[in-house]
C-alpha cells in the first residue's frame, strides 16, 4: 500500500490522540510547515502507560558479568583458557584467559535479584525493576553500537530515541525544552552532540543539552545590556508589529506559531533556571540522592534534576557521563568500583523518589550502556568489547517489577535464553509509551523511516518484560 | 473571430490534453500497486507535444490555470512591486534588497521594469553564491569527512564549492555541470604532472562532488574487515548521492537487496557500483588526505617554489651564521664524539645496525649503511639522510661506541645533539611525522639480561616531544613530554641529561644550545652503557647533521661564571636570529593549493563483485557496468570503453555521465524532472514533487505533473539553462502572484497544491543570517577561498571567530563541518549532512526566538545597523525608521509602524533615561526587534 494514499497530517494524528496533551502545548510543535509532510497512521493509539523517560546512559559497556550476571563458572576457569570455543574479540592480540569476577553477587528484594555487592543501592530497588541479561546489539565499536542503542542503526546523523519520542508525543510543557540532555559538566560523551541529534526529524525534536553555570541554554539570558523593561518593550513591539503583519494571512499557523514562540521563549528564561534551582528540595529529599556525598554529588544533582524536569512535564531527559568511564579495557575491577561508588546510590534514589511521589508508574527510568564484556581478560586486567550479550535494567512505565529477563550462557558471552536485541527494546518501550514502533514513521531519503525499522532488523514487541 | 490569445490557448489545451492523456495510465495505477513497474511516470520520456506559442499565455501559467479553473479557482493578483521586489532578491541572490534597488525600481516605470530586474540579478555574482548552497545541499557537500567522531577536517574543499559558484555564475548549461562533476578528470585528458589551463584546473575540481559523502578511511584502524567496511562506506556514500541528486531515487535500499518499491535491482545498484568502482577500487584504495593533485598554470609552482627557496637560502645565511657563532663562542664540553658528516667517508666505520654489544641487528631487514636504497644511510652533501622504507617496520642505526649516559658529579651533564636538515629525503614526500633518536642503545630485541636503556626521545615536528624508556617491547613505557620547540629543520636538537641529588638523573631538551623546558625524571637504571641511535619507523624519513655527543667538563673552576656569561650572549644572538626569521616568514605566501580530486587508480577493469546482503565479506558474482535496467531502451545502449593503450583511466564515469545526459532520453528527462523540482522548491518554498530526492514509485506524486514536465522539457530545450528557468518561472504569472489569503481558495485547497497563490514561507537559516549582516552593513566581500572556521567555544557554541578577518563572509563561506554546525543556523534549520539534504526542514521553535532576542551575533548585528543609521539617515526619527525598514524589510514602513516604533523608542528613551548613550541603546533595540519581525524573517 502507498503510505501516502493514506497520509494523514500529524496535525490530525496528534489532535486525535491528544487527550492527554494541553492543545497550548502542542503549538510550537505544530507550528511547523513541516508536520504537514510527517507521515504518522490514523490507526488507533495504544493506551500509553508512561509519559515520560529518564535514560541514565553509561558510555563504554557496562561489564555484565562482574555487575548483573553472576556467573559462577566464570570464577572456575579464571585464569585459564576460554574453554567455550570462538570468541569474537575486537582487541585480538590482547586476548588473555578466563577473567574472573572479582566481586560476590548477593541476592535482594523479594524476587531475590542477583546483584553485584558493588550496587548496594541498586539492591535496593530489585523489587521495582526490570533486569534484562540477555540484551545483544549489532556492534563492538563504541560509536556504532552507541549510534545503534540511541539511533537503532549504526550510521551517524539519525534521529535519537528522544527526538522520535517527542516527534511521536510532543511535549507537555512548551515553557521547557522537552527532550533534555544532562551531561556530565567534565565533559561530553564519546561521539558528543551526535547522542541527542535529531537526525532528519526537524530540529524541533532535538535534545536540548541544559549546561552548568548561569546560561544552562545558549541564548537564554538576556544580555545584560538589556533591563527588563527594555525587553518587555520589545517583546510587544515584536507582537503588535507581527500580528498586523499576519491580520492577512489568518490561515497561517506558522506565524502564529512564531509569534507566541517569543513569549514562549521569555518564559523559558524563567522556567529553565527554576527547575534547576534545588534550593526548594528537603535535607531528606538531597541526602537521598547523596548530596551529602562528595563522591555522589555530582551525578545525585544531576538526577534530582531529571526527576524535577519529569515533573514539570519534560519528556526525555537523558544524562551522560564524560567520555566512556565503563569502558573497562583495563583495571576492570578497580573501575567498576569507583564508577558503581559514585552512580549507584544516585540512580537508585532517584527509582525511590519517584516511587515516593507517585511518578514511577508514568516515567520509564532506563540504565544502560551500549554493549556488554567478554569473560576473558584483555591484557592483564580488562575486558573487551562484547555485543553478543550486556544487561541494562529498566523501572516503571509499566515494565515488569522484581524481574529478571533472559539469560546468558555459563560465561556471560552470549545471549541464550529469550535474547532482546536493542530494536526489540525500542520497540517495548515505546510501546509503553503509546507508540506503535511499526506506525511511528517519518519519510526520509524516499523512505518512510522509524526508529526501529523492523523491516530490516526484525524488531518486535517483548510482552515478556511488561506487567 | 477568435482573438490570437483564443487560439493560441486553444491549441496549449489541445497540447495539454494530449499530455494528461499519455501521463493518465500510469496515475491511475499508481497508488494501488507498489510493484516496481518502469512504467512509473517520472521514468517516461517527456512528451513532445506541441508547445504552444508563448505570447498571451506563459505556458507555466496557462497550465497552472487550467488546474486552477477545473476546481473552481482563480489565481491571485500581482503582487505589490516592494513584495516582488524582496521575492526575487532572497531568491536569486539570497539577500534583501538594497534601498538603492527599492528607489530604483519604484522609479522604473517602464512595462519590462520588472524582467530587467531579474535579468540584473541574474547577472549579480551574489547568484552564485545564493545558488551554490542549493546545489551543496543536495551534492552533500561538507568540509569534514565525518564517519568517525573525529570528523577530520577536508581542508580543499572550498575549491569544489567555488567551482560550482562560478560554474552557476556563468550559467554552465546543466548537463555539463553534471558530466564534469561525474568525468571531469576523464573530460580534461590531464595528466598528472602536466601543466594545467584553467578549464583543466575546473574540471579537476569538480569531481570532488565524487568525494562528498562521508569518508572515515582515513583513520581507519580496525581489523582488515573493518578497513574494507569503511572504504565501501565511502563508495556506498557516492553511489547515494548520485541517486538521490541525479536520479530523484532510493538507490541504497538496493545495496543489500532489489528495492522494494522501485524497479531497481540489487544488480542494478552493483552495476552503478561498477562505474565508480575504478576510482574507489577497494584494494588500490588511496586515503582522502593522498588523494590530492598538483594541477598549476604553466609557471605558478615554479615561481612560487623559486622565491620560496630563496627564501629557505636567506633563511638557512640567517641560521648558518648564528651556528656559526655559537660554534666559535660556545663554551666546549669534552667531546666524546662527533661526526659531521663528510662526504666520501663510509658510515660504516662510526655506525652500524647493531648496537655495541648486542645479539642481533635491529629490525628486520636492518638499515643498509651508505646505501641509499631504503631502509638505508648514507651521507650526500654533508649531510646524514636516514631513508625508511614502508609504513611499518622499526629498526636504528646507531653508533659502533658505546657512551656512559650517567655523569659522575651532581650538575654534571651529558648531551646529544644534532642539526634536523629536511623531514624528508626527497622533494614531495610526505614529511616524517616524528624524528626519533635513541640514548643508552643497547638491546633492541628486548632480551638482554641488562635491564633499561633504550630512551627513546620522540621528536615531534608538529606536537609534543615524548620520551620513553625501554623501547621497543612490552615493557616500553612513556615517562613525559620535553620541550617547546617543535622538531623543525634548521634547529640544533637534542637532549641533555644531568645528575641531581640522590643518584638521580634528569633529561630535558635543547634547542640551538639552550635548555628549554621541563625536565623528566630518570633513574639510574634506565641509564645503562649503550650507544647513540636514530630510528628508524614508520615511512619517516629526515636529513640530519653534525651529531655531537658531549660532557661537562668538571675540571674547570670557573665553569659555572663562564656557562652563565655565555648563556646570556647566546640568548641575545637568538633573539634577532628569531627576529630576522620572523620578518621573512611574512614575506611567505601560502603555497599554490593541490586539488582535492577525484580519479580512476588505473585504466585496468577491476573486479567489482555484488556484495551478498550488501556485506563485504560476502562477495558474489563479479558485475559489470551498466545503466539500470528499468532505463534500458530496445535499440540504445551505453558503449562502455574497454581499456585502451596508454588511457589512464576506465573511462566508465564518463560514459555512464554521457549517457545520463543524453537529449531524448528517459534518463536526461528523468534528470530534467528531479532538477527542476528542486529548483521550484527554491522558489516556492515546496516543489512540485513534495520529495525532492524521491521520484519514484514511493516519491509523492506531482499534482502539477504536466508543468514538471513542461518545465523539464522546456530546460532541456534551452540547452540545460538553470537561467533559463529562473527566468520561466520568475517571469509567469504565476510566480508574481500575491501570497494573500483567500478564504474560499483556502478551504478548497489549503495546502494551496493548485498554486493560486505565491505561499508564505521562511528564509532559510543562510538567509537570515546574510541578511542581518546585509541591512547592517557589515557583509564581508569574501567570494571564494578557504572557509571561515566556526570553532566549538567553550561555553559549547559554535560560532564564527569573531575575530577572524573574513567572519562576517557569506555563510555558504562559513566551515561546514558535519558534527559542528554554528549553532546560529542550526537552529534555523540548516543540516547537519549525513549524506546530502535535498530539502530543508522550516521549524519554529523556541531557541529561534532566544537566538534572535539574546545572541551575541544578533545584538552586534543590531548594533551595527543602529551605526548605520546613524551615517546614513541623520538625527530625525522618521528618516531613520525609514531606513531601517527600507533595509530589513524591503519597503518603507506604514503608517501604523511608524506609530509603533516611535512609542516603542519613547519607552526605550525613559527605560534608558539614566544612561549617557540612551539613544544609541533604544535605537539599537529597535533594530534588534526588527530582526524578529516576519516581515523580516519571511518572504511573502
Amino acid at each position: 500500500m502507498n503510505p501516502h494514499a493514506t497520509a494523514i497530517s500529524r496535525r490530525m494524528f496528534l489532535g486525535r490522540s491528544a487527550g492527554s496533551l494541553g492543545g497550548v502545548a502542542l503549538a510550537h510543535l505544530l507550528g511547523r510547515s513541516d508536520v504537514r509532510a510527517a507521515t504518522v497512521s490514523p490507526a488507533p493509539h495504544l493506551r500509553p502507560r508512561a509519559r515520560a523517560v529518564i535514560s541514565l546512559f553509561q558510555h563504554g559497556g557496562p561489564s555484565q558479568m562482574d555487575l548483573f550476571d553472576c556467573k559462577p563458572e566464570l570464577n572456575r576457569w579464571s585464569g585459564k583458557p576460554y574453554p567455550g570455543g570462538d570468541l569474537e574479540v575486537h582487541f585480538d592480540k590482547q586476548a588473555g584467559n578466563v577473567l574472573g569476577a572479582p566481586y560476590a553477587f548477593h541476592r535482594r528484594g523479594q524476587c531475590g535479584m542477583e546483584l553485584s555487592e558493588l550496587l548496594p543501592h541498586t539492591g535496593g530497588i530489585a523489587d521495582d525493576i526490570t533486569l534484562i541479561r540477555s540484551m545483544t546489539t549489532g556492534s563492538v565499536d563504541h560509536e556504532s553500537a552507541l549510534r545503534i542503542i540511541h539511533t537503532g542503526r549504526f550510521l551517524a546523523g539519525l534521529p535519537t530515541l528522544g527526538s522520535w519520542l517527542l516527534y511521536g508525543l510532543g511535549s507537555e510543557n512548551e515553557n521547557l525544552p522537552a527532550y533534555v540532555v544532562l551531561a556530565d559538566p567534565g565533559g561530553l560523551p564519546v561521539d558528543g552532540e551526535r547522542n541527542w541529534s535529531s537526525g532528519f526529524l526537524p530540529a524541533v525534536y532535538q535534545g536540548t543539552p541544559f549546561r552548568g553555570g548561569e546560561n544552562p541554554v545558549f541564548h537564554l539570558r538576556t544580555p545584560a545590556s538589556v533591563p527588563a523593561a527594555a525587553r518587555r518593550n520589545q517583546l510587544d513591539l515584536l507582537e503588535r508589529l507581527n500580528r498586523q503583519h499576519a491580520a492577512p494571512h489568518p490561515e497561517n499557523t506558522e506565524l502564529a506559531a512564531r509569534i507566541a514562540q517569543f513569549e514562549t521563549a521569555a518564559r523559558m528564561q524563567g522556567a529553565v533556571p527554576e527547575a534547576l534551582d534545588l534550593s526548594g528540595e528537603t535535607a531528606a529529599t538531597r541526602r537521598l540522592y547523596g548530596l551529602d556525598d562528595p563522591i555522589t554529588e555530582e551525578y545525585g544533582r544531576r538526577c534530582l534534576i531529571a526527576r524535577r524536569l519529569v515533573e514539570r512535564g519534560v519528556r526525555f531527559v537523558q544524562l551522560f557521563l564524560n567520555g566512556q568511564p565503563w569502558d573497562t579495557h583495563d583495571k576492570n575491577a578497580e573501575r567498576l568500583r569507583e564508577l558503581c561508588a559514585r552512580t549507584d546510590r544516585p540512580s537508585a534514589a532517584l527509582v525511590h523518589d519517584l516511587k515516593a511521589r507517585g511518578l514511577l508508574d508514568s516515567t520509564v527510568v532506563l540504565w544502560t550502556g551500549e554493549f556488554g564484556r567478554l569473560p576473558i581478560s584483555q591484557g592483564k586486567d580488562g575486558r573487551d568489547h562484547n555485543r553478543h550479550a550486556f544487561s541494562l535494567w529498566v523501572a516503571g512505565g509499566g515494565f515488569k517489577a522484581g524481574h529478571v529477563h533472559g539469560a546468558t550462557d555459563d560465561f556471560g558471552y552470549r545471549a541464550v535464553q529469550d535474547p532482546v536485541s536493542v530494536h526489540d527494546f525500542h520497540a517495548t518501550l515505546l510501546h509503553q509509551l503509546g507508540l506503535d514502533h511499526d506506525r511511528l514513521r517519518y519519510p526520509h531519503e524516499g523512505r518512510e523511516a522509524s526508529l526501529t525499522d523492523p523491516e530490516v532488523t526484525g524488531a518486535r514487541l517483548v510482552p515478556a518484560l511488561l506487567a | 473571430m477568435p482573438s490570437y490569445r483564443s487560439v493560441c490557448l486553444a491549441g496549449f489545451r489541445l497540447w495539454l490534453a494530449a499530455l494528461l492523456v499519455a501521463l493518465g495510465a500510469s496515475s491511475a495505477r499508481g497508488v494501488e500497486s507498489f510493484k516496481a513497474d518502469s512504467r512509473h511516470w517520472a521514468f517516461q520520456p517527456l512528451q513532445r507535444a506541441p508547445l504552444p506559442a508563448v505570447g498571451a499565455a506563459d505556458p507555466v501559467d496557462a497550465l497552472v490555470r487550467i488546474r486552477l479553473g477545473a476546481a473552481g479557482l482563480a489565481p491571485s493578483p500581482t503582487a505589490d512591486r516592494l513584495t516582488l521586489l524582496r521575492r526575487v532578491w532572497f531568491g536569486l541572490v539570497g539577500l534583501p534588497p538594497t534601498p538603492e534597488a527599492v528607489e530604483e525600481f519604484l522609479g522604473d516605470s517602464r512595462p519590462d521594469a520588472y524582467a530587467r530586474m531579474v535579468e540584473r540579478l541574474l547577472a549579480s555574482p551574489r547568484y552564485g553564491e545564493r545558488w551554490a548552497q542549493h546545489w551543496l545541499d543536495a551534492a552533500g557537500y561538507a568540509d569534514s569527512n565525518g564517519y568517525f567522531n573525529a570528523d577530520t577536517d577536508r581542508p580543499l574543499a572550498y575549491r569544489y564549492r567555488d567551482y560550482v559558484i562560478r560554474s552557476l555564475n556563468r550559467d554552465l548549461p546543466f548537463d555539463r555541470f553534471v558530466q564534469e562533476q561525474l568525468a571531469g578528470d576523464e573530460l580534461s585528458g590531464w595528466r598528472p604532472g602536466q601543466p594545467a589551463t584553467p578549464e583543466v584546473i575546473e574540471l579537476l575540481e569538480a569531481t570532488h562532488f565524487l568525494r562528498n559523502g562521508q569518508d572515515g578511511s582515513g583513520e581507519s584502524d580496525g581489523n582488515p574487515d573493518e578497513v574494507r567496511v569503511d572504504r565501501y562506506y565511502a563508495l556506498e556514500g557516492a553511489v547515494q548521492i548520485i541517486g538521490s541528486t541525479l536520479l530523484g531515487l532510493t538507490v541504497q535500499c538496493a545495496k543489500c537487496h532489489d528495492h522494494k518499491f522501485e524497479p531497481f535491482t540489487q544488480r542494478d545498484y552493483y552495476a552503478l557500483q561498477a562505474v565508480l568502482y575504478p576510482a574507489f577500487n577497494i584494494d588500490r584504495w588511496v586515503k582522502p588526505n593522498d588523494r590530492v593533485v598538483d594541477a598549476h598554470m604553466p609557471g605558478v609552482l615554479e615561481a612560487w617554489t623559486a622565491r620560496e627557496r630563496q627564501l629557505d637560502a636567506e633563511a638557512e645565511t640567517i641560521r648558518g651564521g648564528f651556528a656559526a657563532w655559537s660554534r666559535t663562542n660556545r663554551l666546549a664540553g669534552r667531546v666524546r664524539f662527533e661526526d659531521r658528516f663528510e662526504d666520501g667517508r663510509p658510515l660504516a666505520d662510526r655506525w652500524t645496525a647493531t648496537a655495541p654489544d648486542d645479539d642481533a641487528p635491529a629490525g628486520q631487514p636492518p638499515v643498509r649503511l651508505d646505501s641509499s636504497s631504503a631502509p638505508g644511510a648514507y651521507v650526500r652533501e654533508g649531510r646524514l639522510h636516514l631513508l625508511e622504507s614502508g609504513a611499518a617496520g622499526d629498526r636504528w642505526l646507531s653508533t659502533r661506541e658505546a657512551f656512559d649516559w650517567r655523569p659522575a658529579a651532581e650538575g654534571g651533564w651529558i648531551e646529544a645533539t644534532f642539526e634536523l636538515k629536511a623531514l624528508n629525503v626527497a622533494d614531495g614526500g610526505r614529511p616524517a611525522e616524528r624524528v626519533g633518536f635513541v640514548l643508552a642503545a643497547h638491546d633492541f630485541n628486548d632480551n638482554s639480561a641488562v635491564p633499561g636503556g633504550n630512551v627513546l626521545i620522540d621528536g615531534h615536528p608538529d606536537g609534543v616531544t615524548t620520551v620513553h624508556v625501554d623501547y621497543p617491547g612490552n615493557d616500553s613505557r612513556s615517562i613525559g613530554d620535553l620541550g617547546r620547540t617543535r622538531y623543525q629543520p634548521g634547529h640544533r636538537l637534542g637532549v641533555r641529561i644531568t645528575a641531581v641529588a640522590g643518584g638521580r638523573y634528569e633529561i630535558q631538551q635543547l634547542t640551538d644550545g639552550l635548555p628549554e623546558g621541563k625536565a623528566v625524571a630518570l633513574e639510574a637504571a634506565d641509564l645503562p652503557r649503550g650507544a647513540f641511535a636514530f630510528e628508524y619507523c614508520c615511512g619517516r624519513s629526515f636529513v640530519v647533521d653534525d651529531l655531537r655527543i658531549e660532557a661537562s667538563d668538571d675540571s674547570n673552576p670557573q665553569w659555572v661564571q663562564l656557562a652563565a656569561d655565555y648563556r646570556g650572549r647566546l640568548e641575545a644572538r637568538q633573539k634577532e636570529r628569531d627576529r630576522q626569521l620572523d620578518e621573512l616568514a611574512s614575506q611567505r605566501t601560502p603555497r599554490p593549493p593541490r586539488i582535492a580530486w577525484m580519479s580512476d587508480a588505473g585504466p585496468e577493469s577491476p573486479v567489482v563483485p555484488l556484495l551478498k546482503r550488501g556485506n563485504p565479506k560476502t562477495p558474489g558474482e563479479a558485475i559489470s557496468p551498466d545503466i539500470p535496467s528499468f532505463l534500458k531502451t530496445p535499440g540504445s545502449s551505453v558503449q562502455w570503453p574497454q581499456p585502451a593503450e596508454g588511457a589512464r583511466t576506465t573511462g566508465r564515469r564518463l560514459a555512464w555521465a554521457r549517457w545520463l545526459t543524453e537529449p531524448g532520453s528517459r534518463q536526461a528527462a528523468l534528470l530534467a524532472r528531479v532538477t527542476v523540482n528542486r529548483l521550484w522548491q527554491a522558489h516556492f518554498g515546496q516543489g512540485l514533487v513534495a520529495t525532492p530526492d524521491n521520484l519514484g514509485q514511493s516519491g509523492t506524486p506531482p499534482v502539477q505533473r504536466e508543468l514538471l514536465d513542461a518545465l523539464a522539457a522546456e530546460f532541456i530545450e534551452s540547452g540545460w539553462s538553470l537561467k533559463a528557468m529562473h527566468r520561466r518561472i520568475l517571469l509567469s504569472a504565476t510566480y508574481r502572484q500575491s501570497s494573500a489569503s483567500c478564504s474560499e481558495a483556502v478551504a478548497a485547497d489549503p495546502a494551496n497544491t493548485l498554486l493560486w497563490r505565491y505561499p508564505v514561507h521562511r528564509l532559510d537559516a543562510e538567509a537570515i543570517r546574510d541578511a542581518m549582516m546585509a541591512s547592517a552593513g557589515v557583509l564581508a566581500g569574501k567570494s571564494s577561498g578557504p572557509y571561515v572556521p566556526t570553532p566549538r567555544r567553550g561555553d559549547g557554541e559554535v560560532v564564527e571567530d569573531a575575530k577572524h578577518p573574513e567572519a562576517l563572509a557569506r555563510s555558504v563561506f562559513l566551515q561546514h563541518r558535519r558534527t559542528q554546525v554554528p549553532t546560529f543556523l542550526g537552529n534555523f534549520d540548516a543540516p547537519a549532512v549525513v549524506f546530502n539534504c535535498t530539502r530543508r526542514a522550516t521549524t519554529t521553535m523556541p531557541l529561534q526566538a532566544l537566538s534572535l532576542l539574546n545572541s551575541e551575533f544578533s545584538r552586534s548585528r543590531a548594533a551595527d545597523l543602529a551605526r548605520r543609521l546613524d551615517r546614513e539617515a541623520g538625527k530625525g526619527t522618521e528618516p531613520r525608521l525609514r531606513r531601517a525598514f527600507l533595509l530589513t524589510c524591503g519597503r518603507p514602513p506604514e503608517a501604523v509602524e511608524v506609530a509603533a516604533a516611535t512609542e516603542f523608542l519613547a519607552r526605550q528613551a525613559e527605560v534608558y533615561r539614566a544612561a549617557p548613550d540612551a539613544g544609541t541603546r533604544a535605537w539599537t533595540d529597535l533594530c534588534q526587534t526588527l530582526f524578529g519581525l516576519n516581515r523580516f524573517l519571511y518572504v511573502e
